[in-house]
């Protein structure tokens, strides 16, 4: 972690209708920092991981890359930011190779056998490399996400959003995901993980925000957050879970 | 107990006789239902693009387009091509005037089925697409067609085999295709129950065929699901 700040949300709002989900939220991110987001259900923080890559539209406030504010078209921007969804979304119509090559092929124009190759490394990565020919319906749901991870990886990304990894997984199978995110987080990948996982953001994250009401209600270090918590919601949000 | 033997004979002496003058007529059968898939296909799938657009000018003529075909009966909108349209100066064949009617009525209910399997397809596909960094044509040309060109297979199958059927209205229009041969040879022999069976039985093969192309075709693309 550096004091470089790849990406900023300033002010950011959202509404579903007459709901408004995100009240003005502001962060910064920093080059190589791992941000875990935490809340209850429904406060907003799958929300705002989304809001970033555009994968919902923003109503208000500014989501700005290296210091440039993006405009309407999130298409570029989502080349520098990966994604992995809590349900995965593999293409169940293509090989695992395929799945992982359709971004760098398609819209960087990489070369087939290059790209392969590059997917080979990330599979080799992920713990996978002997599922390349087989079909997504073949794999249990841990190794679907770490496809899903490997996919968003072979893009080059900047910064990876992680939202609910292991929400769906048997909790058999969170291990092995959790194994792998840890291990980006070593490499300095900046990420921002919105989890249930509370020991999983204790030890991997740089800063946990706890998202309630649609607002960043808390912010700070591991140590802040889970053994000194301030905010009233947060103190009841851990007991919950603990 | 003879007369029953001899009378089941007779028809099979009259449907075996018969069945080779139909070859051409099945020809013709076969070429307007392969026109009209073929045609009635791409002619959905452009119109389910043009719903795609999002744009109101072309939806509306799109919606205007299937619901003239819908609800009118396929037999009078070929007579409205072949004996209407030339009033209006524009003529075609009465050959080209089936496979455009055929391939127009196709065509709707194919978009139809497009539509619905393209709505099918989950819309977490279509925001994986957009995460790795796809654009819209991109993410439609690569994930969704494939997955919704599966999911379509069984219903488009069903149109097909109606566009087959559907074919032997072209018969009003003058084309001597199955059902018209048919019926000219009942005309000549007043015996009309052997020479139906032999249409019938050409239809019969003609789906079981096909159906079983479509089978495969189906198999094939599951491959990938277990």
């Amino acid at each position: 972690m550096n004091d470089k700040v790849v990406l900023k949300i300033s002010n950011l709002h959202k509404y579903f209708g007459e709901l408004e989900v995100l009240k003005g939220v502001n962060l910064e991110v920093y080059e190589g920092e791992v941000i875990s987001i935490i809340g209850g259900s429904g406060s907003g923080k799958s929300t705002l991981l989304r809001c970033i890559n555009g994968l919902e539209r923003k109503n208000e406030g500014d989501i700005i890359y290296e210091g440039e504010a993006v405009k309407r078209d999130f298409t570029k921007l989502r080349e520098r930011i990966g994604m992995v969804f809590q349900h995965f979304y593999l293409f169940p119509h293509r090989k695992i190779i395929d799945n992982i090559t359709l971004g760098p092929r398609v819209v960087k124009r990489t070369e087939k056998e290059e790209a392969n190759q590059q997917a080979y490394k990330l599979l080799e990565k992920v713990g996978l490399a002997d599922k390349s020919d087989v079909y997504p319906a073949m794999l249990s749901g841990g190794q679907k996400q770490r496809v899903a991870i490997a996919r968003a990886l072979a893009m080059n990304p900047d910064i990876m959003l992680f939202d609910e990894p292991t929400s769906a997984l048997d909790p058999e199978l969170v291990g092995e995901v959790l194994l792998v995110i840890q291990q980006l987080a070593k490499e300095g990948m900046t990420m921002l993980i919105v989890t249930h996982e509370m020991g999983f953001a204790r030890e991997v994250s740089d800063r946990v925000i706890f998202v309630n009401n649609g607002q960043i209600a808390e912010m700070g270090t591991p140590e802040e957050i889970f053994e000194n918590p301030k905010d009233e919601d947060l103190k009841r949000f851990i007991q919950s879970i603990y | 107990m003879t007369q029953f033997i001899e009378s089941i004979v007779a028809f099979f002496e009259v449907a075996i006789k018969f069945a080779p003058k139909f070859l051409p007529a099945v020809g013709l059968t076969l070429q307007l239902s392969v026109l009209s898939i073929l045609l009635g296909t791409l002619f959905g799938l452009l119109v389910t693009l043009l719903k795609l657009t999002r744009l109101k000018l072309l939806e509306s003529i799109t919606n205007v387009y299937i619901s003239i075909v819908r609800g009118t009966p396929l037999l009078l909108q070929l007579y409205f091509i072949y004996f209407g349209l030339p009033k209006l100066g524009l003529e075609f064949d009465s050959f080209t005037s089936a496979v455009i009617g055929l391939a127009f009525h196709s065509g709707a209910y194919i978009s139809e089925i497009f539509r619905g399997a393209i709505n099918a397809v989950h819309y977490g596909q279509e925001e994986a697409g957009k995460a790795i960094g796809l654009n819209r044509f991109q993410i439609f040309y690569y994930i969704i067609l494939p997955q919704a060109v599966k999911q379509a297979i069984p219903a488009l199958g069903n149109q097909f085999i109606i566009a087959v059927k559907d074919s032997s209205l072209a018969s009003v229009i003058t084309i001597t295709e199955t059902m018209l041969i048919a019926r000219q040879f009942v005309a000549a022999t007043y015996n009309p129950f052997p020479i139906l069976f032999v249409a019938g039985c050409y239809y019969y093969i003609i789906i079981t065929l096909l159906s079983a192309v479509l089978r495969r075709v189906e198999r094939r693309l599951q491959v990938n699901e277990r």
